[in-house]
């Protein structure tokens, strides 16, 4: 992933929230699922192609409390982790409306 | 709190896999009665009426598992205080570095065997008490005077730095008792609290049949109850032993696999000198693999059919909702002895996750497959709440 790169949520992949905030992303093509945290799920949503994963660390920093000053390198690596198991693609810097 | 992923398919096992963990069966009889004992062994008031394991078979099994990647063992009966030589064989444990888990009623804890556990370096005890008050706990577990010698365990424990786990089986008798346990746990200076999920093995069964014990869905929402509420309130570790579909995701990426048996690594041992899938052995003689002192464990371990079954199988052939469920990677199906009790069949799905499932409770988040397409197009929106 370079930076400026827009991730984008695969659109097959299905958020499923639980009762404690915590969700399931699940994809049906693959049967692949994948736990998350209600930061996690917060990121899920921002992942429109649209926003950098910057941008994505900025509005976390705005959206939760104590958020540590490695947050830009553990959002990028969460989102590298969700795409390598296919439930994120990008779309280049540019190609976006 | 930063994002956190947890993964359905982060176990399974193509090679022979290490054995870790021996569980040992002491003894084949207790010095208590239960009402919820799975294994129902016979009533033994000072461990000298029914077998129990000689201390050349327990060095011999150990000395043997040790090759094949042993780094543990349970301890447990019967009740295992109730062996004999039993500071021989904890020696035996603390001499091969080996960590120490034991289970047991607390009836016969002395400080002296206290003393004697805590010099194993690696331990973990946990002492059974059903009922914060001395009607409830001996009223489950038939024996007067048996609260006050499970309480006094705990402090024997306590004060010789090895606080214990307090396990609790949830039946009518307590289910309102649950509270109160967190807070004599706490006042006893215990380690942690785990509440257990009666099975319908035994005089399990006979609970479930005549009602006494507690409906699925109230226990699902007992465990949800004690995640989000009794939890939070507590410096304790509180432990809700229901299958992974059941616990909170947070617990999941925790690593709270406790009470998940990796049934592939581990060979229980019975007061026969016998090598079986574990206690329940005693009641099932398929699940029986050979003697110590005629079979060799790596033979065993390598050769023997139902767990190279197992190894192959576990957990793709899983049957029922176990088949479609996210957690069966990590899960392995809850528990194969019991569920083979049940149906004879080394892959036939958790009674407690099919009768949820039948019921209609069982989370949708946690299915994939067939049932999950259904649950999620019946939420509409493409999002199922659990
Ligand atoms: S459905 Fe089966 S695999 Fe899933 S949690 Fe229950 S017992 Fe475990
Ligand atoms: S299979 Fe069941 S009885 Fe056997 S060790 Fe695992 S949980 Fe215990």
């Amino acid at each position: 992933m370079k930076l400026g790169d827009r991730p984008l949520a695969n659109p097959d992949v299905v958020l499923r929230e639980e009762y404690d905030d915590w969700a399931v992303l699940f994809d049906p093509e693959t049967a692949n699922a994948v736990g998350i945290n209600p930061v996690g799920v917060f990121i899920w949503r921002l992942l429109d192609g649209r926003n950098s994963v910057e941008q994505i660390a900025a509005r976390v920093a705005d959206g939760f409390d104590e958020v540590p000053g490695s947050a830009p390198e553990e959002v990028r690596a969460f989102v590298e982790r969700l795409a390598a198991g296919g439930f994120v693609g990008f779309a280049a810097t540019g190609a976006t409306p | 709190m930063m994002p956190t992923l947890t993964t359905s398919t982060d176990r399974g096992e193509a090679r022979l896999p290490r054995l870790e963990q021996i569980y040992f069966y002491l003894t084949a009889g207790c010095n208590l009665a239960c009402r919820h004992c799975w294994l129902a062994p016979k009533f033994d008031p000072d461990g000298s009426r029914y077998p129990t394991l000689p201390v050349a078979l327990f060095e011999r099994a150990i000395a043997e598992a040790l090759p094949l990647g042993l780094t543990g063992v349970k301890l447990t009966g019967g009740e295992p205080l109730l062996h004999p030589r039993i500071e021989e064989l904890l020696a035996i444990v603390g001499e091969r570095d080996l960590a120490l888990t034991l289970e047991s009623n607390g009836l016969l804890c002395t400080p002296r065997l206290a003393a004697a556990i805590a010099q194993i370096p690696k331990r973990a005890v946990a002492i059974s008490i059903d009922g914060v008050d001395a009607a409830t706990h001996d009223g489950v577990r038939g024996v007067a005077g048996s609260f006050d010698r499970a309480v006094q365990a705990v402090r024997d424990l306590v004060a010789a730095d090895t606080p214990p786990q307090i396990i609790m089986s949830i039946m009518r008798y307590n289910l309102d008792q649950v509270d109160a346990m967190v807070r004599l746990a706490e006042k006893l200076g215990a380690s942690s609290v785990k509440f257990n999920l009666v099975q319908p093995a035994a005089r399990g069964q006979a609970l479930y049949d005549t009602e006494r014990a507690v409906s699925v869905a109230n226990m699902i929402a007992l465990g949800r109850r004690v995640a989000t509420e009794l939890a939070p309130a507590t410096r304790l570790r509180l432990d809700f032993d229901l299958p992974p579909a059941f616990r909170p995701l947070s617990a999941v990426a925790r690593g709270d696999g406790r009470g998940i048996c990796n049934i592939t690594a581990i060979i229980g041992v019975l007061p026969t000198g016998h090598y079986a899938l574990c206690g329940i052995g005693e009641h099932i003689p398929e699940l029986v693999f050979g003697q110590i002192e005629a079979d060799p464990l790596a033979r065993v371990w390598r050769d023997n059919e139902v767990l190279r079954t197992l190894r192959a199988g576990l957990p793709d052939r899983l049957e029922g909702v176990c088949a479609d469920c996210l957690m069966r990677h990590r899960c392995l199906g809850s528990c194969v002895a019991q569920n083979f009790y049940e149906h004879k069949n080394l892959f036939a799905p958790f009674w407690f996750c099919e009768r949820a499932c039948k019921d209609g409770i069982f989370p949708q988040s946690r299915l994939a497959g067939r049932r999950a397409q259904a649950a999620d197009s019946a939420a509409g929106a493409g999002e199922a709440k659990s």
